[in-house]
């Protein structure tokens, strides 16, 4: 089977054989897959600078289960490269689909949208927190976990910005009742419609939303560690003894 | 019919690179056949740079002594740096440039998705050096690539922290290259980093 120009990005690539490289891909149509990219690594590569993470490219493949050969990539129009500050967090946004998706899983059309709006959003916004939570949200509802965000979990009545509510993972949000508090992730009302309506510009919000965030995905995660979620944080914690 | 010994001989020549079956037949028939001697030193040579052959304590590249001879040569410059991912890279700079500063390797990049971080490239005992206060500036010279780039910033970092001025080597469109041929992410890089002349 031959699948031509096809609009996809490289996740992660690494070494095999001599010359060779074994590269991760994310596609529009086909989701995730794994492909060798022959001679990938010699010195007269035709992909040489090509094969790298969060470029947007067209990927041409053969080759049916396991193992395809890439016989083709292509730059299409060149977005914005992310700054290199950013970069871990754009390796944490590849994990995550890297650890969340098997290869050959049936992936919908949204999910690569999702993808390429989060690389543009890292590129270009003036934050990251809220570039991460949303892709975070999008992400969990794409595998069919979303977050239950607007209403509550049992009585179904709208969330009220005032509110404090507690966030169990398998239900939804609760009403935090002060004598009782109960298990679950306690959120404000404002921190869930503000995820609702994807607007985080309030940074003292970022921290709850980030609670619950993780906390659904490692779930999901099922134990597994995210390498790149332990060198963030080594990072932060070395900007703050600085 | 083979002798085991000489398939263990074929198995053990495979973990060169670039050598398949049919290469390292024919480099196992060789060294009996035809050149015994040959093999009698290539064990010995092994063996030795097997036994001698180190990591340098200051610079961590590949030393038969404690420390290398770039960073013991007292005429080198000890107030740059320059960091660069392997020995080869080393090798390339040291004889394409002029460059007489001291060299840090690490062995490596960043890659969090493949378990390696900070420690494993040594930049806690970069860091150290850094606090020795010798060095005032340090060059990026790691490679070009997503994880090189992370890598750079990385290095930046620490380097900030000690008040150390940070450089990155230049990349752009290679000597005697035509424009027409070279792929765009290059291509705008040079255009972003363009000097007046």
């Amino acid at each position: 089977m031959r699948v031509a120009l096809q609009p996809g990005f490289i996740l992660h690539r690494r070494p095999y054989r001599d010359t060779s490289l074994l590269v991760e891909i994310f596609t529009q149509e086909w989701g995730r897959l794994t492909l060798v990219a022959r001679g990938a690594r010699g010195p007269r590569s035709r992909w040489r600078g090509l094969l790298q993470p969060f470029k947007p490219l067209l990927l041409s493949w053969a080759g049916k289960g396991g193992l395809g050969n890439l016989s083709g990539a292509e730059e299409t129009t060149p977005a914005p490269p992310i700054p290199t500050d950013r970069l871990l967090c754009g390796f944490y946004v590849n994990e995550l689909l890297l650890r969340l998706i098997q290869p050959h899983d049936p992936c919908s059309v949204g999910l690569f949208e999702t993808y390429r709006n989060t690389l543009q959003a890292l590129a270009c916004s003036p934050f990251v927190e809220p570039v991460l939570r949303i892709y975070e949200k999008h992400l969990l509802t794409e595998l069919g976990y979303g977050l239950l965000l607007d209403s509550e979990a049992v009585s179904n009545q709208a969330i009220i910005a005032q509110g404090l509510y507690r966030y169990l993972l398998d239900q939804g949000p609760l009403p935090m009742v002060r004598e009782r508090p109960g298990p679950g992730i306690p959120v404000s009302g404002r921190a869930l419609l503000a995820l609702h309506h994807e607007a985080l510009d309030e940074p003292a919000l970022w921290r709850e939303i980030k609670r619950l965030t993780r906390a659904a995905l490692d779930l999901r995660l099922q134990g597994q560690v995210l390498k790149t979620r332990t060198l963030l944080r080594a990072e932060h914690q070395r900007r703050l003894n600085r | 019919m083979q002798s085991p010994l000489l398939t263990r001989l074929q198995d053990a020549l495979r973990c060169l690179p670039g050598i398949g079956p049919k290469s390292a037949q024919r480099m196992a028939l060789h060294l009996l056949q035809r050149d015994r001697g040959g093999a009698e030193r290539l064990v010995e040579t092994l063996r030795a740079a097997l036994a001698g052959i180190g990591h340098c304590r200051l610079c961590r590249n590949l030393s038969e002594t404690e420390i290398c001879s770039v960073c013991g040569n007292p005429a080198r410059d000890r107030t740059l740096l320059c960091i660069i991912e392997t020995p080869a890279d080393a090798w390339a700079v040291e004889q394409a440039t002029s460059y007489r500063g001291l060299y840090f390797v690490l062995m490596g990049h960043l890659s969090p998705l493949d378990g390696i971080g900070p420690e494993t490239l040594g930049l806690d005992q970069l860091e150290v050096r850094l606090g020795a206060g010798e060095i005032r500036e340090i060059i990026l010279a790691t490679n070009p690539t997503v994880e090189g780039e992370a890598t750079a910033h990385y290095v930046a970092d620490l380097a900030r922290d000690h008040g150390i001025r940070a450089t990155r080597i230049a990349h752009g469109v290679p000597l005697g290259g035509e424009l027409e041929y070279i792929d765009g992410g290059t291509l705008s890089h040079a255009f972003s980093g363009r000097r007046e002349w």
